[in-house]
């Protein structure tokens, strides 16, 4: 057992944390107020080699570990989770699937751009009737000569205004419930593919998220993932099963952003004549803090452990993004409270902080769905 | 003891409902949110209506009816919507304290006009994002032969932008605070809302004042009184944000029980999942009890001798229920109740800004230890 990063890691986690410093803390105020995805940073990450992480030399990716993932992730979530969660989208949940079921022609063809930022990756499983019952989705992909009939709409989709491929969820078997499902790779100029609109959130304004409709649009049956029909709910579990490794991620970045400027705002604000950092109760809730962080950290870096040794079950990734997404609200709002009237000034970053925060505890299984499967997962 | 609201109060709170309902329209609000705009025109409507200053005395235009009473009108319009209900609950802010320190030519000028929708009142005390440190304050007045010379940087001011009148604390050689009534003046006054998260359609800032002329007969109270004035405005400010806390909590549960009854996943409508079900019954709990503590300090603050320890055991607890049940109301609608149109997301924003209003448990802890140990505890 080794509790340390190996020196590659940590020259990583060096090299991402000046990067993201460099080209995204300074753009972060404009496109927050924009409520849009810097879409240049794209290309700027593929020139570093930041995307698609895992994503192997083979295809032009730099073929790390999950837990330099989870770095990475960390890192740009500690600056902005809103551009945290297109680039981890687009290196996960998108391109995921095509790396790990995807036919060597569908690897060839969209890992490479991909990877190098040229071309841009969405998911699209959520549906308006279809959230944390997945089984229930209503798009449909109908065999049709040479390929698939896609029809349906998605929603919340991150990525959706600005992606130049979306891999869609779909029933080839809409009888065989839960199972009858496969996944796809819809370009965005195909005919009948469209983008209905942009949404507004509490948080992540960066993040683009978008409806998007699919309206008789043909699929060539090239660009299924997988040779099975049938064979995309396996596909699902293990794509979700990284994915919620990576939120517990994304919650350490944004915990580590509101300690940081809690630490800072303590130090330096005087109340009742007194600086805060002398109260006893002020120094408690920063010791929980620092604590919590501790633990959310070394939580997330076990399941990447697990998963980069194909250990990880979804109990696994349940637990750290459950536990990591809820003890970040706890950071969060006790950050946001102790600020007073001087943290939802807009340009304080701690409320982008505490709304951006909030989001965790949905997507990707909302933590009544991570309880559900733990539970499932413990036999009972 | 009488554990019920009268017949009159409950006819108030249904009128107050009733107009909510009827005026608050939710695309409107969205809109106002969005773009930090007063509502105006619900301003006006609930003035004609009587609905702002039911407490004040019937010879000044109000209703002569209490405290009690107008946490109703607050509770029931934040309820429909906490962002109208509770830019509504603040144009008189600082009236209480007319009301209990003014004299008779000063109720006479002051209160009238905000009763029929002429004018808006406000308090600028702070000088920090806490409003209760007085060892930050700084702006001074001298005092001239007709009129005070005020200068100073009040901060996190609320409704700065349309109040026309203020009610400011301020330092001056002679005796060490001097609450006045100062009107707006376009030329001396520096006005810079901010931008905020939550409680958008009400503003928040800066009020500089270059030199402001104040007449003497402004100085609000008498002599000796303004410690306790500067006690009594956190009281009754406390008690706007707990009715307007306790109003968001019923509006996000409606909203949350709404949904849950209508959304299906699994086959099922939310509201049949066990975990749902004890989610909606623990919010409920939040609110009872956040209820009759909130009315409990409304009646409290009615009394000649009040216990504080009330109001702060309402402040602390009121929050955190607050905080919880507005997050689970979000949760409950899911990836919806992220998005900004399904209504559910500014309530999620104005409780965390009422929160700010109502204080850090750490410092209410503070304050309520206090009073348990003795100063010097």
């Amino acid at each position: 057992m080794c509790y340390e990063l190996n020196d590659q890691q940590k020259a990583f986690r060096e090299r991402v944390r000046q990067i993201y410093e460099k080209v995204v803390r300074p753009i972060i105020d404009e496109f927050e107020a924009k409520e849009s995805f810097p879409t240049f940073l794209f290309r700027r990450f593929g020139e570093e080699h930041l995307l698609c992480l895992r994503c192997p030399k083979e295809y032009g990716g730099p073929g790390l570990d999950k837990i330099s993932e989870c770095i990475s992730m960390e890192e740009l979530n500690r600056i902005c989770a809103g551009i945290g969660a297109g680039v981890m989208v687009h290196g996960g949940l998108a391109t995921d699937p095509i790396l790990r079921f995807g036919s060597e022609a569908l690897k060839q063809t969209y890992l490479p751009p991909a990877v190098r930022g040229e071309k841009i990756g969405a998911f699209a499983l959520t549906e308006p009737d279809a959230g944390s019952d997945a089984s229930s989705l209503r798009t449909l992909a109908l065999r049709v000569d040479g390929g698939y009939q896609l029809n349906g709409s998605k929603t919340f989709i991150t990525n959706g205004t600005i992606c130049d491929f979306v891999t869609v969820a779909a029933y080839t078997h809409p009888e065989k419930r839960g199972t009858g499902i496969n996944l796809f790779v819809v370009n965005r100029e195909d005919q009948g593919f469209s983008v209905i609109k942009k949404l507004k959130k509490l948080g992540n304004h960066t993040a683009d998220t978008a409806e998007l409709a699919f309206d008789d649009c043909f699929v060539p049956k090239e660009r299924m993932i997988g040779e099975q029909e049938c064979g995309g709910l396996g596909q699902l579990e293990e794509t979700l099963k990284s994915g919620r490794i990576t939120y517990g991620a994304r919650s350490t970045g944004v915990a580590q952003a509101a300690f940081e400027a809690t630490l800072s705002y303590v130090k330096q604000v005087k109340r009742q004549g007194e600086l805060l950092r002398s109260a006893q109760a002020i120094r408690f809730v920063l010791a929980e803090m620092a604590m919590f962080i501790e633990v959310m950290r070394y939580t997330t870096y076990r399941g990447a452990w697990l998963f980069d040794r194909g250990l990880a079950t979804m109990k696994d990734a349940s637990v750290v993004k459950l536990f990591c997404t809820e003890t970040l609200q706890k950071i969060v709002m006790k950050a946001i409270e102790i600020q007073k009237e001087a943290g939802l000034r807009i340009d304080n970053p701690i409320q982008r902080y505490f709304r951006d925060a909030r989001l965790f505890k949905i997507p990707e299984g909302t933590s009544e769905i991570q309880h559900l499967v733990i539970a499932r997962e413990l036999g009972i | 003891m009488e554990f019920e609201l009268t017949e009159e109060q409950k006819d108030i709170q249904k009128a107050a409902e009733e107009f909510a309902r009827g005026e608050f329209d939710p695309d409107l609000a969205f809109e106002l949110d969005q773009k930090g705009i007063f509502p105006e025109r619900m301003w006006r409507k609930a003035t004609q209506l009587g609905f702002i200053g039911i407490h004040y005395p019937e010879d000044v235009g109000g209703q002569g009816l209490g405290l009690l009473e107008n946490t109703l009108i607050i509770e029931a319009f934040c309820r429909v919507d906490s962002g109208i209900g509770s830019a509504l609950s603040l144009v008189d802010l600082g009236s209480d304290l007319i009301l209990k320190f003014g004299s008779k030519k000063q109720k006479e000028k002051f209160l009238p006009p905000i009763i029929k929708g002429e004018k808006q009142l406000t308090v600028a005390f702070g000088e920090a994002e806490d409003d209760q440190d007085l060892s930050v304050l700084s702006t001074m007045a001298v005092r001239r032969e007709k009129d005070y010379l005020v200068r100073g940087l009040k901060r996190y001011v609320l409704n700065v932008s349309l109040a026309d009148l203020f009610i400011i604390l301020c330092k001056e050689p002679e005796e060490q605070w001097l609450p006045l009534i100062v009107e707006r003046d376009g030329e001396k006054m520096g006005i810079c809302p901010i931008e905020k998260m939550g409680l958008r359609m009400i503003s928040s800032g800066d009020l500089h004042l270059r030199d402001v002329q104040v007449p003497h007969e402004n100085r609000l109270g008498e002599k000796g009184q303004e410690m306790e004035l500067f006690q009594y405005y956190h009281r009754v400010k406390s008690l706007r944000f707990l009715a307007q806390a306790l109003g968001l909590m019923e509006g996000a549960f409606e909203r949350a029980l709404k949904y849950s009854n209508q959304r299906e996943q699994f086959g099922r409508r939310l509201s049949q999942f066990q975990m749902i079900k004890h989610k909606l019954a623990e919010m409920q709990v939040g609110i009872e009890v956040s209820r009759s503590l909130t009315y409990r300090a409304a009646v409290e603050l009615e009394k000649r001798e009040m216990d504080p320890k009330v109001l702060f055991i309402a402040q602390i607890e009121v929050g955190r229920k607050m905080a919880w049940v507005v997050d689970e109301a979000l949760q409950i609608f899911g990836g919806y109740g992220y998005m900004a149109e399904e209504g559910i997301e500014h309530f999620y924003r104005d409780a965390w800004t009422i929160r700010s209003q109502l204080g850090t448990e750490e410092e209410l802890r503070d304050l309520l230890s206090e009073r348990i140990l003795g100063k010097r505890g």
